[in-house]
Parts: structure tokens; C-alpha cells; sequence
């Protein structure tokens, strides 16, 4: 080891009166063999670091461990340019804050986690980013208003686009209306044209090359070099973009799947982008007979938040029902309109525009449940409505019935045609439309470098659209510019470490390249895997899943954590102090510790916190380990899995958990009880629950009895 | 399954109740909030919410049944906390106004709350017939009032000039064909609100008493929790005892009350209270109006001045009368006399079957008919 260690253990914020540093310092020198070691009031204060950087500057030290706070502070103050590698132990969150001071057990604590930091240190390398030629072009499938929006932003912000739009006309489904929700204070009147300005903007804007009438007829590469395929009437187009944002919107809920309602029970019954295709031409006629109607009865959430039918909300139909009433009276101001709803739905500031429409005192409003809409020999229709909010069922006899239907995603029809080993299109949930970790990151879809807009990533109207385009475009420029400079996108957000391979000890099991959150793995014929380091998100869960450990990132590998767990001393079995590993994920369980920590909470000191990226990079030889050392029990700490999923990488901690599952058995042939192994799903909200989860736990542990493999 | 209601919008109704106090009616978007807040409001019985929908709609079957409106003593809390300033306590008066002009067999009622020139034409007309009565017979030597020959001049000698017993007899005429109108409409509004039910006489009869006290008492108003109910409630009693008193002196004691010249009569002293209870509660209620204090009186249509003007005039000018009475002035008295029922004639007129004053009986019916209702369900 040429290696020269230098540990830098910090004494400020109450960690000088909770351990005693000078022991401390005498671990680190005696036992991990520090070439330096200081011990300072105030690590992260000028003096300090400029000590630290004199120490890396002049060779004295090329590996620094700084024992202080949470790495998740002051993460500017210990960044030391030199190419040297730096590792961060919590003494602060994790010991002096959450034990008792000057106590034997919080000692050996805070000299474990020193140890377990040294251990790692001495394996990490200094990180070499990817320096790959970056295409900063955007594509943009989709001209709808949403489309359009994201390629005049990108734009405007100096990047090219190509647009491409399956239609000979742009303009989407917001071309077809008759007017345009209110966009502006006071909210309370349509407007009559939107939309015109920026699709003829869009066609001329020297950055924006246009391809209407035209399909994408596949995609290679990954971000930063995407090599797609355009096909039009009669030719077809070779392009390479960076990012990719996907605009291709909704469609119309099928409607004839309402009988109930009476669709095509009568022609008079309609659909509203039907009867906005009415108003648009100007005649709101009933269509059996071509008669005025006199009285139209909207009907709301028609086939939406039904379970039979589409169980959301498509957010933008009564919005569309109540324009549709002012089509009525601006042609008719007699006619009546009747509009029967399970909740009436405006967001924002759209509500200023349902408190104008229901001054209209020929429109009539009322919660209710359609029973039946039924034909009559006289051409009219009967719609009966149950539990109104007029106390009772009701029976009103119309000219003409609307079913304000929802918005369907085109879901996994061929879109994009990716050429990727998981599949050609995004992964979608289950109502259709492409997922991603919506809670912190809504426009991310499981395809890093492709960002879903508008009504193909959630039901919107146009309004929101422009702003969802907005944000999509200013995340794929985000993208392109992080892959430029060889650094990763979200969650990890300018994480320069990537994945390396060691392919000569593969056995094309495909564990990697069907596990991976984000089908950054394709394969050749024979099931190697093949990287694509851009698309990846730097997770490890394809370092957790492979069984023969080939895959590492020069400052996180299966290798540097198992170091860390053979660091931990496990005393022997008579000195009844039991031993409990903790893996915990650095998205929520681990900020929730240092949370925990900051508010002083008091734990169990048996607990040793390693952080990993994700559970899903769980690699189960850490369990084989810590058993065999004699560690009494393995607990994961991570984020939420299943269909309102946290996880911050889709699905690591379902990952972990079916890991676990298959260890469980291995265990009980080793005379092991399979409750020594535990992953519990928690929330950044949850912090709380820490404390009395760890200190269960290891009182759990206690009852098991000791590791029957200490001292082994 | 049950009969559902088929729903047809009077279009009438709701331009109507809109155009009489509900202009912000359609606001409402149904969160219930007034319901919750009402203090009078009971889960068998809740207002003003349904009845606001019920408007908006224009359903006139359900309101003209509907004893609600009247149940509510317009504390204005519903107002106050309706997220929408719908204005429910507005909407409820306005409904009031309506169901007024619904119950009136007649049709006069309808006329004078949408016209106030039909209203006050009305009023100048019987005002015109009150002077005529007093000045044309003696014109043409009919001597019809003044039986004795021509008034004396010299000292008030009120009974030569208006015999008590042909203005007794006027009086009690007048007084049972309003009271007959009135009960008219009073019935048709039991029917309205009693359709369907057909309960047993004993349920009736039993709730009698509470139909008497609250109608002397207005107790109910007392229910109210806002913080102006008290004082309301308190200047109301006082308001209807002067009232019921000068209506007693006047209907039943006119010989005695009705002094024929200067000297004092200790019925006076109970004119005098009369009096004072009419002048000062009108006087406040109509200071209240003016400077719009507290929800109920925010907002004041024709009907609301008028009742209270007339009643103040009606008072005055009586009072009056028998100031100049005293002071034995015998032309100023005998003006006044004719002025005094040139005020009061068509006062009671147009507002005993037709217009506000029928609320004396159309609210503590209701109040009288959901008591049975309820006492009704709790036997069974």
C-alpha cells in the first residue's frame, strides 16, 4: 500500500464531548495505520481545510477520511480538487448526536465507523469521467401544443430540435377546440385562439427543423447519441439527438363502452369532443333529426373514476362541459343546459371560470348518479339520476345527452421503437401512461434521457400542457448538458462514477441486463451484457444482482462494502453486546437517520449504518459476510416498492427484498433463523419510526440469542 | 322503486327570486357551510342549502311546500360564511318574498311586489277613498259622519266629527276582511306545506299551545345564536306588543279609547306605550336599515322601507291626533284623524294579506306545522 492515509476527525457540534477523539486518533494511527491524523474544533472552518488540502497538495496524504458530520453536509467545504480520494465518516448524525456521551458503547461506535471508512477509503480510486462526443440536439415526437410548447422552449434557449408530428398539420387535439381555456387573470372568459401564434412560430424558428406527415421508425444509441430513424410519405431521415421529450398525448375514452349512458342507444347522445366538433362547425343540432336542442344534459366523469371504466380523473372534462354550456347559449339563449357531475373539477384558478358559468341561470347544476338514459317514441330522451343534491331521484326529459369521457395514453402503442433490450417502448403503470418516480421527479420516465409531456405522461389540459412541455424540454436540455460533462441525471444528479464491467468472469446469467431499473443493459446473441453508461443512473442494482461480482464503480463496489463489514469488530459472544449491520439507502432512509440524529433522538449503539445507492444494489455476499463474521443481523432500510412505488430508482428495494427472499432459505440449512434478515419500507416522513425500529431490532436479536458464528 | 320527480324549470321563479333578493343565488355551489352554521337548522329539517338549489332550479312544486323560509329568523350567519357570498340569508328573504306572493289566492300580492307603482297607487287610491269618505258626504249633504250637523269648531268634539261607532263598525268590516283574506291565504299555505299527510286531529291539537305562545312570544328567533338575535328578537316583542295593543284599543275598545274631546282617559296611557314601542322600534329597525348594520338588514328592497315607514307614519300621526286632541285644537285634530287613517287604511290594506305584515302568520304556522310533523314521527 503506497498508499498515505490521512484522517482528519472533527471535535465541533458536540462530537468532541461525546467520544473521546484521542483514543480515536490512536485507532486510526495504531490500528488503520494513519500517516496523519488531526483532530480539530472546526474541521470544515478555513484553517482546518487548508491544513487538509497543504496535506494533498504536497503528497503528504492521498487518501483523506474525514470523521465529522453526515457526508450529506458540507459537501462543498470537503471537496479537495487534487484527484485524491476523500471518504466522509459520520460521527456527528449517527454517534454524538444519537447516543449517550461518553459512554463505552458510543466509543467503540465511532471507532467501528472509522475503521469501516478506512476499509473503504483504501479501496476507492479517484474518478475518471466519460468523455464522449455529445449530440445537444433535441427530439421532440409529438407537435400537439404540448410537443410544439417543448420545442420552442428548448429553442428560445438555443438548442436545435427536431420535431416530428405523425399528422400533416400541427396542432393536436388543442387545434380542434372551439375556444381555448382562460389562461390569464381574471380567468372568467374562453379565448378564442391560442395556439395559432406558436405553431406558426414553431415552423419558422431557425433552430426548429419541422417533420409533419412523419413517424419515428426507430431509435439506437443511448443519451448523448441517439440515432433515430424518421420515416415520411416518401423518404426516409437519419438524425442523432441527445434527449428525446415525448409528446404524443392522449386519446378520447372509447365511448362505446358507455351503453349504459345510452351511447349509440341514440344518435343524440354524443360525445363532448363531439359536440365540440358541433360548435366548431356552428350548428349544435340534435343529429337524429337535425332539431334545436333546446335542452342538453351534460353528463360528468362518463366512463372516469369508475372502476369499470377508467378509475381517474381526467382533470380537463369539466373545464370542457362548461365551456361547451356557453357554446350552448351563445347559440341558443334560451336553451338549458343540465350538467350532472360526481364532483365538479377545476383546478386552480380555472374555479373563477366555474363561478362565471354558473351565473348563467339557465344552466343547472347538481351531484348525481346516472340511472338510465333511455329513448323516447317522441324522439326525446329520459334521463333518470340518482341521490341529487336535491334530495332525491330525479327524471329530466332532454333534447340531447354528453358524455364528458376522459383521456386515454396511447399507452405501449409503437411509438418510439427503441432498440433496447428490455422492450422498444417506455414502461407504463397501470393506467397506461409512462411512469416515473412522480413524487420527486415527474418528468422522468424508466428511460434515462426520454421525458414524457402533456397528456402522454398524465391527464392534462392544454394549459397545463404548455407548462408540462416547459419543464420536459428544460429536463432533456438538463440531460444533455449533465452527459456533456460526463455526469449522471437524477436521482444522482452529477455523479461522474459510472459502471465497469469485468466481462472475462461473466456467465451470461442476465440477472444485469433484465434487473436493470432502466434498461441501461443490452445483450449480444449470447447474453453478455453490453453497457450503455449514459442511459445508466449509476443505481447498482446490476452490481447487487450479479452473482459473480464483476460490475463496480471506482468509489462503491460489492468488494469496498464487504470491506467495511469486515472492519466492524463483533466483540465475542460472552461480552453480550450483540451486533447488527444496518443497510440503509441514501435517498430517504439515510437523510431520515440524519434526521432522526438531529432531533436527538436515542438508539440502540449495536446498530452499524453502511449507506448504499439503493437497496437494489444489494449484493447478497454482504449478507454471507456479516453472518459469518458473527454479526447477529442484517436489517435494510429503503423506500416504499409497488405501485405507488418511492423507490428513487423504480424498483431496488423490491429488488433487495426478493434477494433477501431467496437468502432466507440458504439460511435455515445454516441453522440461522430466516428473522435475522428484515427489510422494512420507509418514508423520508417517517424518521421517527427509526429509533424504535433499530432498537426493536436488536432487542429481537436478543431473543434470538447470539450469532452461534462469532469467534469463528 | 319510487316516483321520481320530473323536473321542469320554473323559468319565472327563478328570474322572480332572482330579481327580488337572490341576484347571487346561482354562486351557490352547494358545500352545505350555511347548513352547518344555521342554528335553527335541524338534520330532519336543514335550510337554507336545499332551498337555494331549489331556486337555482326553479322548482316551484317543492318550494311552495317547502316551510323553511320561514323557519329562518335571518341572523345572516349563513351569509357571512358562505365561501361563494351566495348570499343564502338574502336568498331565504327573497323566497319569503315569493311564497308571499304564491299564498295570496288574489293575485294582488304578485302585482304589488313587482310593481311599486301598482303598490303605491294602490295605497293613494284607498288614502284618496279614506279623505272621500270624510269630505264628500258632507259635500253633498249626506252628513253621513257627521250625522249631527257640522263639525264643531270651537272645541274638539271628536265624535260629532267621526262617530265612534260608524269608524267601530268601519273597523271591525275591515278588519274581518282582511283577517278573512288573511286566513285564506294562510290556509292555502297549510295545504301546500301539509299535502300528503294526513294526520291524526290529537297531533294537531296538541301543539296548539306552542302555536299560540310562539306566535305572542316569537320565541324561536331567540334560538338564533348570531350576536344581533338577542336584540332583534327583543325589539321585535316589543314592536308587536305595541302593536296588539293599539289593534285592541282600536278594534275592540274604540268607544272607550276614541275620547271625544279634551279630557284624558287612562286608555290613553296604553297609546301612549303603543306608541313608543311603534315609534322607537321602527325608528331603529329603519336606522338599522339605513346604515345597513348586521346581514339583515344589508340589504333593503321596496317592501323592506315601506312596513316600517308606514307603521312610523301610522304611529306618529296617531299620536299626533291625540296631542292636538288634548291641546283642544279641533281643525288640527280632525286633519289629523283622516290623515291618521288615510296612513293606516291602506297600510293595513296592502300589507296585512298581501305583504309583509302576513309574515305574523305565515312564520309561526310553519313553525306550528314542522313541530307536528315532528312530534308526529316521534309518537310512532
Amino acid at each position: 500500500m503506497s498508499a498515505k492515509l490521512g484522517v482528519y476527525i472533527c471535535t465541533g457540534c458536540a462530537i468532541g464531548e461525546s467520544i473521546d477523539a484521542a483514543q480515536l486518533a490512536q485507532v486510526a494511527v495504531g490500528e488503520c495505520h494513519a500517516a496523519i491524523c488531526r483532530t480539530n474544533a472546526v474541521l470544515c472552518g478555513a484553517e482546518a481545510r487548508a491544513q487538509i488540502n497543504r496535506d494533498l497538495g504536497e503528497g503528504a496524504v492521498s487518501i483523506a477520511v474525514v470523521a465529522a458530520c453526515s457526508p450529506r453536509f458540507k459537501a462543498e467545504s470537503f471537496n479537495f480538487n487534487h484527484g485524491s480520494v476523500v471518504e466522509r465518516v459520520n460521527l456527528r448524525e449517527h454517534v454524538a448526536w444519537c447516543h449517550k456521551p461518553q459512554d463505552e458503547d458510543t466509543q467503540m461506535l465511532a471507532e467501528d465507523y472509522l475503521r469501516m471508512g478506512v476499509a473503504r477509503a483504501r479501496k476507492m480510486e479517484p474518478l475518471k469521467p466519460l468523455t464522449d462526443e455529445i449530440s445537444k440536439t433535441l427530439l421532440v415526437v409529438g407537435g400537439g401544443v404540448t410537443g410544439v410548447t417543448a420545442a420552442l422552449e428548448a429553442a428560445q434557449a438555443g438548442y436545435s430540435v427536431v420535431l416530428v408530428e405523425k399528422e400533416e398539420k400541427l396542432g393536436g387535439r388543442a387545434a380542434q377546440v372551439k375556444k381555448h381555456f382562460p389562461a390569464a387573470p381574471p380567468y372568467t372568459a374562453l379565448v378564442a385562439d391560442g395556439l395559432q401564434a406558436s405553431l406558426e412560430a414553431a415552423l419558422h424558428h431557425p433552430f426548429i427543423r419541422v417533420f409533419r406527415g412523419t413517424q419515428v421508425a426507430g431509435i439506437k444509441g443511448q443519451p448523448g447519441m441517439f440515432d433515430i430513424t424518421l420515416e415520411g410519405e416518401s423518404e426516409k431521415q437519419e438524425i442523432r439527438a441527445g434527449a428525446i421529450v415525448v409528446a404524443t398525448g392522449s386519446k378520447p375514452y372509447d365511448a362505446s363502452r358507455l351503453a349504459h349512458l345510452g351511447y349509440g342507444i341514440s344518435p343524440d347522445v354524443v360525445t363532448s369532443v363531439e359536440f365540440e366538433r358541433m360548435a366548431v362547425e356552428g350548428k349544435i343540432v340534435r343529429p337524429s333529426d337535425g332539431a334545436a336542442a333546446k335542452r342538453v344534459l351534460f353528463i360528468q366523469c362518463a366512463g372516469s373514476r369508475d372502476e369499470k371504466h377508467l378509475p381517474y380523473c381526467s382533470s380537463s372534462c369539466c373545464m370542457t362541459t362548461l365551456a361547451q354550456t356557453t357554446y350552448l347559449h351563445e347559440q341558443d339563449p334560451e336553451a338549458e343546459a343540465f350538467v350532472i357531475y360526481k364532483d365538479m373539477r377545476t383546478p386552480g384558478q380555472y374555479e373563477q371560470f366555474y363561478r362565471e358559468v354558473q351565473g348563467q341561470p339557465l344552466n343547472f347544476f347538481t351531484k348525481g348518479e346516472v340511472s338510465s338514459v333511455k329513448s323516447g317514441a317522441d324522439g326525446q330522451l329520459t334521463v333518470t339520476v340518482e341521490h341529487t343534491l336535491l334530495g332525491e331521484s330525479i327524471a329530466l326529459r332532454v333534447d340531447m345527452v354528453v358524455l364528458a369521457t376522459g383521456m386515454v395514453p396511447h399507452g405501449s402503442e409503437q411509438i418510439l421503437k427503441l432498440a433496447y433490450r428490455q422492450g422498444p417502448e417506455l414502461p407504463v403503470l397501470q393506467d397506461g401512461f409512462a411512469d416515473s418516480h412522480f413524487v420527486c421527479f415527474p418528468y422522468e420516465t424508466r428511460r434515462t434521457g426520454i421525458y414524457a409531456a402533456g397528456a402522454a405522461r398524465a391527464a392534462m389540459d392544454e394549459n397545463q400542457a404548455r407548462r408540462d412541455a416547459a419543464g420536459a424540454a428544460l429536463k432533456a436540455i438538463q440531460s444533455m448538458e449533465l452527459a456533456a460533462r460526463g455526469q449522471a441525471v437524477h436521482p444522482r444528479g452529477g455523479d461522474l462514477s459510472y459502471p465497469s464491467f469485468f466481462l472475462q468472469r461473466c456467465t451470461q446469467c442476465k440477472r444485469c441486463t433484465e434487473e436493470c431499473p432502466f434498461g441501461a443493459l443490452d445483450e449480444d446473441v449470447k447474453g453478455t451484457p453490453k453497457p450503455n453508461p449514459y442511459r445508466c443512473r449509476r443505481c447498482g442494482v446490476c452490481m447487487g444482482a450479479c452473482p459473480e461480482r464483476i460490475v463496480s464503480f471506482h468509489n462503491y463496489s460489492v468488494d469496498m462494502i464487504a470491506s467495511m463489514i469486515k472492519a466492524i469488530e463483533v466483540p465475542e459472544e460472552d461480552e453480550e453486546k450483540p451486533r447488527v449491520l444496518a443497510l440503509v439507502c441514501e435517498n430517504d432512509a439515510y437523510p431520515a437517520l440524519d434526521l432522526a440524529g438531529l432531533k436527538r433522538r436515542q438508539y440502540d449503539p449495536s446498530v452499524r449504518v453502511i449507506p448504499l445507492r439503493c437497496l437494489g444494489s444489494l449484493n447478497i455476499v454482504w449478507v454471507a459476510d456479516a453472518l459469518s463474521r458473527g454479526i447477529d443481523g442484517v436489517i435494510l432500510v429503503g423506500c416504499k416498492y409497488g405501485d405507488d412505488y418511492q423507490c428513487h430508482f423504480t424498483k431496488g428495494s423490491e429488488l433487495a427484498q426478493q434477494r433477501l427472499q431467496n437468502v432466507k432459505e440458504t439460511l435455515q440449512r445454516l441453522q440461522l433463523e430466516p428473522e435475522r434478515l428484515q427489510l422494512t419500507q420507509l418514508a423520508i416522513d417517517e424518521w421517527d419510526k427509526l429509533p424504535a425500529l433499530f432498537d426493536g431490532f436488536v432487542e429481537r436479536m436478543r431473543e434470538l440469542g447470539p450469532n452461534p458464528y462469532k469467534g469463528f | 322503486m319510487a316516483e321520481r320527480m320530473v323536473v321542469e324549470p320554473d323559468r319565472e321563479l327563478i328570474a322572480r327570486v332572482m330579481a327580488s333578493g337572490g341576484a347571487d343565488l346561482k354562486k351557490c355551489m352547494q358545500c352545505s357551510t350555511c347548513t352547518c352554521v344555521c342554528s335553527l337548522s335541524t338534520e330532519q329539517d336543514g335550510f337554507p342549502r336545499r332551498q337555494v338549489l331549489h331556486a337555482q332550479w326553479g322548482l316551484k312544486d317543492k318550494l311552495v311546500a317547502d316551510p323553511s323560509p320561514w323557519l329562518c329568523h335571518y341572523c345572516g350567519d349563513c351569509s357571512e360564511k358562505c365561501p361563494r357570498g351566495a348570499n343564502p340569508g338574502e336568498a331565504m328573504m327573497a323566497l319569503r318574498r315569493y311564497l308571499t306572493t304564491q299564498y295570496d289566492w288574489t293575485g294582488f300580492s304578485r302585482l304589488m311586489y313587482r310593481s311599486e307603482a301598482w303598490n303605491i297607487g294602490a295605497m293613494v287610491l284607498i288614502a284618496l277613498v279614506v279623505v272621500a269618505l270624510f269630505t264628500v258626504p258632507v259635500n253633498f249633504g249626506f252628513g253621513l259622519l257627521s250625522r249631527s250637523g257640522p263639525a264643531a269648531l270651537s272645541t274638539v268634539m271628536l265624535d260629532k266629527f267621526a262617530p265612534k261607532e260608524m269608524v267601530h263598525l268601519g273597523d271591525t268590516l275591515l278588519a274581518s276582511l282582511l283577517g278573512l283574506l288573511l286566513l285564506g291565504n294562510a290556509g292555502r299555505m297549510f295545504r301546500a306545506v301539509t299535502r300528503g299527510d294526513s294526520l291524526p286531529l290529537s297531533v294537531y291539537l296538541r301543539n296548539l299551545p306552542g302555536l299560540i305562545v310562539q306566535g305572542a312570544t316569537q320565541k324561536k328567533w331567540k334560538e338564533c345564536e348570531g350576536e344581533d338575535a338577542f336584540k332583534n328578537w327583543a325589539r321585535h316583542v316589543v314592536l308587536v306588543s305595541g302593536y296588539a295593543t293599539i289593534f285592541i284599543l282600536v278594534v275592540v275598545f274604540l268607544p272607550w279609547f276614541q275620547v271625544q274631546d279634551h279630557s284624558f282617559h287612562w286608555s290613553s296611557l296604553l297609546g301612549y306605550y303603543a306608541s313608543a314601542a311603534l315609534l322607537g322600534a321602527t325608528t331603529w329597525m329603519m336606522w338599522d336599515r339605513l346604515g345597513k348594520r348586521g346581514e339583515m338588514h344589508r340589504f333593503s328592497q321596496f317592501s323592506d322601507w315601506l312596513f316600517p315607514a308606514m307603521l312610523f307614519l301610522a304611529a306618529l300621526t296617531g299620536l299626533a291626533l291625540n296631542v292636538f286632541r288634548l291641546l283642544d285644537r279641533p281643525m288640527a285634530t280632525y286633519v289629523m284623524y283622516v290623515v291618521h287613517l288615510a296612513v293606516v287604511a291602506p297600510m293595513l290594506v296592502v300589507e296585512v294579506p298581501f305583504g309583509k305584515w302576513a309574515h305574523l302568520v305565515y312564520r309561526p304556522l310553519a313553525i306550528y306545522i314542522v313541530a307536528v310533523k315532528r312530534s308526529a314521527l316521534e309518537s310512532e
